[in-house]
């Protein structure tokens, strides 16, 4: 039987995995790879709370609404990525030096 | 039911005109045969359907405020006056694109798509009445700001900016949805008003989690209107984007992410002691170290964006000093505020755009001289430095002086002294512009191939509320504080 603290421990365990992610690594597709984790920690946790905690839609609703953004936003930033490495010739985050003070 | 849905569309008519014109630019931009003819009228259309928006958020000004589509949307003053300011700082960031040589020509009608779609995510946001709007709010903000930022595909800085931008927005977003989603755990609901319902009864834990979780969703917030820990990429993107794309972000972007904080302040902060007092606290600190940093760094930069970027900074932590004392006169002072820094913003960067496209650059030394060139230019853009710094017979004066005047009538003298100090610094980085334009020696006499008298004569036309504000204010501070929030 799973209790709602499984759902929120493995939430978490996401959301910390995507900020380590975020920090460590340098690929920038990993990173955004880590933008998604923490998102879906995000939708987990609405799930979850929506089936044992506060018995309406409204969670189930957002984590839909979490997902469809969570897609247009990939679609953005690989994109943006992409033009990147058409310039650069490189996806190495320490690569993007021209803007600083 | 069919009759209420009506109704409630009545209300809502400014943003409808926003998503049809939005598509209809979409469908024009991609389907005209002769670009360069047709960018003028493609641009004339936008700003003209955007004038009709303005018209019907005035008549909306004095409707009584209401919640409308199940609750999710609250149109009262406060949301209309905020997104008055966010619709004349489109226009104006539209209108600069057309003559800006920083934006490709083929990009040009694109940049009005873009710029619409954004404002559209700021109406929703500024009059956002639950968490799924408040963050579908923020996310077509940003999404689009991404690629607004990078509009320059062909230069690395633009498409690091768009980068950049894409990557701390995307981990501020998803930060404050897991804080969202513990909120709605704790508290059972989306909708604000009920969520505010459950809080005094929280105790212990729960309690524990709400503080931590209402942090977390800051920092979504935060990172929009770039406060202290989550500002350092607001000068990167400012200076990789292209300029109309900059003064776009300065507007639009800072004002929806403002409405937001207050709403929310306004709705959560007032009931629960706690929530109240640690609230107020973290907003003070935060308040100082924005501005501080902001105003400190802009000390040592060379480039004028990456200057009005610290500077915009700068602003909006002494802005958030109106949240802190949490009621309506403080309102009334960061509307008012928004208002002046809005045109002020307009004017610094339409003249920064004409010169740095003449010279290529956005150093200080593009002002050099400027006076012997284009006096009435020249003084235009002394007298908003002089403004943004908050000296007397502008506007900017009387902006800062209702933010200190609320903030010393609820007896905070410890963060009236930080931001007076912050003013006299600003003064200094202000001053050095000024001196630079007038006491330069000017390399010739080129004039300025932007300053057409099309674009003195809107300068000029954006330039007369920066300076009739600071004398006659009572009008328009009687229309903010009449901007009150709509809560129940």
């Amino acid at each position: 039987m799973m209790s709602l603290a499984s759902y929120l421990i493995i939430s978490l365990v996401l959301f910390v995995v995507g900020l380590v992610v975020m920090i460590a690594r340098k690929n920038i597709v990993a990173i955004l790879l880590g933008i998604e984790l923490i998102l879906n920690a995000a939708a987990l946790n609405f799930v979850a709370y929506s089936r044992y905690v506060t018995n309406n839609l409204d969670g189930h609703i957002f984590s839909l609404f979490i997902i469809v953004v969570a897609a247009a936003e990939a679609a953005v930033g690989l994109a943006i990525v992409i033009r990147f490495f058409q310039i650069k010739e490189t996806i190495h985050i320490d690569e993007a030096t021209q803007l600083r003070n | 039911m069919i009759q209420q849905l009506f109704g409630y569309l009545s209300l809502y008519i400014p943003e409808v005109i926003c998503v049809i014109l939005m598509t209809t630019l979409l469908v024009a931009e991609s389907t005209v045969k002769d670009e360069n003819a047709s960018r003028g009228k493609i641009i004339g259309y936008a700003l003209a359907v955007l004038l009709v928006t303005l018209g019907f958020l005035f008549s909306n000004l004095g409707e009584a405020p209401e919640h409308i589509f199940h609750n999710a949307i609250t149109i009262d003053p406060f949301s209309t006056l905020i997104k008055i300011v966010m619709v004349v700082g489109t226009m104006g960031a539209i209108f600069l694109s057309y003559s800006s040589k920083d934006i490709y020509p083929n990009l040009k009608s694109e940049f009005s798509i873009m710029a619409v779609g954004v404002l559209i995510g700021g109406m929703l946001l500024a009059s956002a009445n639950n968490m799924l709007t408040l963050y579908l709010g923020i996310e077509t903000l940003s999404i689009l700001s991404y690629v607004m930022s990078s509009f320059k595909r062909d230069e690395a800085s633009s498409t690091e900016a768009g980068m950049k931008y894409a990557l701390y927005g995307g981990l501020s977003a998803g930060v404050a949805l897991y804080g969202i989603s513990h909120l709605y755990g704790a508290l059972g609901s989306i909708q604000f008003v009920e969520m505010v319902a459950k809080l005094p009864s929280l105790q212990g834990t729960s309690l524990a989690i709400v503080l931590v979780s209402f942090v977390l969703f800051f920092v979504g917030i935060g990172y929009k209107i770039s406060l202290f820990p989550f500002h350092m990429w607001t000068p990167d993107v400012y200076q990789g984007s292209p300029i109309p794309v900059t003064a776009f972000f300065a507007i639009v972007p800072k004002m929806a992410g403002l409405a937001a904080l207050i709403r929310i302040s306004m709705i959560f902060f007032s009931e629960v002691q706690v929530l109240t007092v640690s609230w107020v606290g973290l907003m003070i600190v935060i308040s100082a170290m924005t501005m501080t940093v902001g105003n400190v760094t802009a000390i040592g930069q060379n480039s004028v964006k990456r200057l009005l970027a610290f500077s915009s900074i700068g602003h909006v932590g002494l802005m958030i000093l109106g949240v802190v004392v949490l009621n309506d006169v403080g309102i009334r002072a960061i509307l008012f505020y928004g208002i002046v820094y809005m045109f002020m913003t307009l004017i610094a960067f339409y003249i920064t755009s004409h010169l740095s496209d003449m010279y290529g650059t956005d150093s200080y030394d593009v002002f050099r001289g400027l006076i012997y060139k284009h006096p009435v230019m020249a003084i235009i853009m002394a007298a908003v430095l002089f403004s943004l710094a908050g000296m007397p017979p502008f506007s900017g004066f009387i902006a800062k002086f209702n933010i200190f005047s609320v903030v010393i009538e609820k007896k905070l003298y410890g963060i009236a002294i930080v931001a007076a100090i912050n003013s006299v610094i600003s003064l200094y980085y202000y001053v050095k512009l000024a001196k630079t334009m007038i006491f330069g020696q000017a390399d010739g006499e080129v004039k300025v191939a932007g300053f057409t008298p099309m674009n003195q004569a809107v300068i000029i036309g954006l330039f007369i509320p920066v300076l009739f504000l600071g004398i006659f204010w009572e009008k328009v501070m009687v229309i903010s504080g009449n901007a009150v929030i709509y809560i129940k």
